[in-house]
């Protein structure tokens, strides 16, 4: 690295082998000679001394602002190692950092969606696996028994719905008027954080599936009811308000599976006519979306 | 510097540093920044490019301060770090014109002869010598000799191509070599022209 | 735009006729005002409209009636909307903070809302306001750790946030202790740029102390606006102090001489008139204003 030049027996030693108050303010102003710098450099990499005494040259108030520029950087680190791997990504950094504000992304949330799966997905496991014993009404030709599933269809798509409606309920955002009031977009804003919540929600839940008996698309059956679930939500947020369209997407969801569950057996909600219907709602849902959506540039204080 | 300034030497900050001590950074910011910034400004004439530069070696010390394995100065070490996170600073910067890095223009003194009864004769031999180069080739030498850059980097730095640094140092070697040939070389400048250009 | 640069004394802030109703209640009634550069301050006891006021003029809430102006900008319009919350800063009442966030955090997501997308200009503007409101030594912080004049020192703060030529503080000194309070006013007079300032209180001495215009708002309605002087001048011939209460008199109290001070119409007996303050003022408007 630094070469090892003529040292403290340059141009640059005073009497006692340290730069002079003369040759600091030279070197500080830029008039010194290219030798006389390299001396003087290669003093100040070992010599604390005339190194407060060069930084006593230097503009304070420049030397202020980058210290409290610097502090305020290192306070704000770079987002953890999460954002980090998502920047790498080509995800604009300033978009990440709007996650950490996202109720629904945060460790505490993510691990009691984590422990109500387990609850739920863990029985029917349990019960596929043969550890307990199974049986019930409502048998359905090929699957052992359904009945056991119908816990898990019923919460699943509701703990996706859960995650995107923390994610734009105004009653999960404490600082909820200062995002009204700053000029960022209010659907972009949404958009990033329903975005997020949905797939941080789906990955558990699909991943959990598996874990089920029953058919082997039950997993991937899952994606468009809650995909229409959320979509329904954030469309009838924009004619009924956040709270009453989250609650309605819920019960719309609830009811049905209920009534099958007690009847038939849960499965019929997954199957193909169901599918269809979810796939026209999520679209319907979309396309009322994007029609309204400067409801939320208004936020829902009017 | 606050009263009660820290006694603590910059190899301990650095380990406090390292265990996430803010104000231990805040410490080595004051003790080093300074230099730091004088030194930078020599290398590039744009001041708010050496602000980021200074910033950002100082936030590459908070995150990577257990890099220092404690041999050498912790200002070598510094400087090693904010060297390059200039340049960067000045790829960064590459849509904005690029100053030329040295004063050009002022024009070289000869070294008066009272700094060289100061500094004996090999400094002022030298100093002569490297007068007698002009100012690209001095600073060509001087990023990567002097600062240890590749000859890449020294092209950032200098505004020039690769092959340009190469060229340019190669004729400077030259040059000195022929500036100084006809002296008598003490032991000293021996062991510096051994470095500059492997032999004396 | 193009008026405001060429007259520079022209108002900036024009509100006409505005209406608000929560069910029942009119929260705000026929309320027009004009601000100039400068600090404002909105006087009022709870309930008054002023919270309703203040989240319109900062776009949050729309009127049931009556228009408003920003720097030439009507907040009804999408695009002009924007342009104005451009140059807003706003403290909101009761300000939630998202608790896990560090002081630092919580100031970039801000900076990020307001439109500085660039990392060094964000930890620029975070560095600038934290210097401002003395939270340096917070920054790393978490907000759940602070105490409640820091929390407000730290919503300040935010509304700081990139140099807004429109700042609304709803209720800014509330939790802070008198050192703090005197640091505010500091602060606001030496904001760069000299923007809109508005905040509002229900105490008249941060009134008398920064704020060159006043404006009362009693039930949803403008009672007064002008100049702090002018609004103690509004009682004058009507205070006097006395050794003792007098029943008759619209208001009494002790004040700080030990004397009792006397609001009203009729002077007490062995009462002497004494000059108006601007709290004086205050109260003999929201007598009268309560009585109707």
């Amino acid at each position: 690295m630094t070469s090892s030049l003529p040292g403290p027996a340059g141009p640059a030693a005073g009497a006692d082998g340290h730069a002079g108050e003369d040759l600091l303010a030279g070197y500080a102003a830029g008039t010194l000679q290219t030798i006389e710098v390299w001396s003087v450099e290669a003093h100040l990499t070992g010599c604390a001394g005339c190194r407060s005494a060069l930084s006593a040259q230097v503009d304070t108030e420049r030397l202020a602002r980058n210290r409290s520029v610097l502090l305020a950087r290192a306070a704000l680190g770079d987002g953890g190692r999460a954002r980090r791997l998502l920047g790498r990504c080509g995800l604009p950094e300033h978009l990440l950092r709007l996650l950490g504000a996202t109720p629904s992304l945060r460790r505490s949330w993510l691990l009691s969606v984590l422990g109500v799966l387990a609850v739920v997905a863990g029985e029917a496991a349990a019960v596929k696996y043969g550890w307990i014993p199974g049986g019930g009404p409502g048998r359905l030709a090929g699957y052992r028994d359904p009945a056991v599933v119908a816990p898990f269809l019923l919460l699943a798509p509701l703990l996706v719905l859960a995650g995107v409606a923390a994610a734009f309920l105004p009653m999960f955002d404490p600082a909820y008027r200062l995002a009204v009031a700053a000029p960022f977009s209010g659907f972009t804003l949404l958009l990033v954080r329903t975005l997020s919540a949905l797939t941080a929600a789906l990955v558990p839940v699909i991943a959990a599936a598996f874990l089920l008996p029953g058919p082997g698309w039950l997993p991937v059956a899952l994606l468009l009811p809650s995909l229409a679930l959320c979509a329904f939500a954030l469309a009838a947020a924009t004619v009924m308000g956040p709270r009453a369209a989250a609650v309605t997407a819920g019960v719309l969801w609830a009811v049905p599976v209920l009534l099958l569950a007690t009847t038939h057996g849960p499965l019929p909600i997954v199957q193909r006519n169901a599918q269809f219907a979810c796939a026209a709602v999520l679209c319907a849902s979309a396309v009322v979306l994007l029609a309204r959506r400067d409801r939320f540039e208004w936020g829902w204080m009017r | 510097m606050s009263p009660g300034a820290d006694e603590r030497d910059d190899a301990a900050l650095l380990r406090a540093v390292a265990r996430g001590d803010e104000q231990s950074l805040a410490t080595l910011y004051d003790r080093h920044a300074g230099w730091l910034t004088v030194r930078m400004s020599r290398r590039c004439a744009m001041p708010d490019v050496v602000d980021h530069a200074v910033q950002d070696t100082f936030l590459a010390l908070w995150q990577k301060a257990g890099a220092y394995r404690g041999g050498g100065d912790v200002a070598a070490f510094i400087w090693g770090i904010g060297i390059r996170r200039l340049i960067d600073a000045i790829r960064r910067d590459t849509g904005a014109r690029r100053w030329p890095p040295w004063r050009a223009a002022k024009p070289e003194v000869v070294v008066s002869a009272e700094d060289q009864v100061l500094a004996g004769i090999e400094h002022g031999r030298l100093g002569q010598a490297l007068a007698t180069l002009s100012p690209e080739l001095r600073g060509a030498i001087e990023a990567t000799v002097l600062d240890g850059l590749t000859c890449a980097e020294a092209g950032v730095l200098l505004g020039v191509a690769e092959g340009t640094v190469k060229s340019r140092c190669h004729r400077a070697r030259v040059a000195l070599r022929a500036a100084l040939a006809d002296q008598q070389a003490g032991p000293q400048e021996r062991a510096y022209r051994q470095k500059v250009w492997g032999t004396s | 735009m193009d008026e405001m640069t060429l007259n520079v004394t022209a108002v900036a802030v024009r509100a006409d006729g505005l209406s608000r109703r929560y069910g029942a209640t009119r929260a705000l009634d026929e309320v027009g005002l004009n601000l100039e550069r400068g600090i404002t301050g909105l006087l009022g006891p709870n309930g008054a409209g002023k919270t309703t006021l203040l989240s319109i003029l900062a776009t949050v809430s729309e009127p049931d009636a009556g228009r408003v102006s920003v720097f030439g900008l009507d907040p009804r319009d999408g695009a002009e909307r924007v342009e104005i919350r451009r140059r807003l800063g706003y403290l909101p009442q009761d300000l939630g903070y998202h608790r896990h966030f560090t002081v630092a955090a919580f100031l970039d997501y801000v900076a990020i809302l307001k439109e500085i997308t660039g990392r060094r200009d964000r930890a620029e503007e975070v560095a600038r306001v934290l210097a401002a409101i003395g939270l340096e030594d917070r920054a790393r912080t978490r907000i759940r750790a602070l105490s409640g004049g820091m929390r407000q020192r730290l919503g300040i703060a935010q509304a700081l946030l990139g140099r807004p030529d429109l700042l609304i503080l709803d209720e800014p000194t509330a939790g802070l202790d008198p050192e703090q309070r005197l640091r505010f006013r500091e602060l606001l007079s030496d904001l760069p740029g000299n923007p809109v300032i508005v905040l509002s209180t229900h105490q008249a001495d941060d009134i008398a102390a920064i704020c060159p215009q006043v404006i009362v708002l009693l039930q949803g309605r403008v009672h007064f606006a002008g100049t702090p002087a002018g609004l103690a001048a509004t009682a004058a011939g009507r205070v006097w102090a006395a050794n003792e209460r007098d029943a008759r008199a619209h208001l009494s109290w002790r004040g700080a001489d030990n004397r009792w001070r006397h609001v009203g119409d009729r002077p007490p007996d062995d009462a002497e008139l004494v000059p108006p303050t601007v709290e004086d003022g205050y109260l003999l408007l929201s007598h009268a204003a309560g009585a109707r």
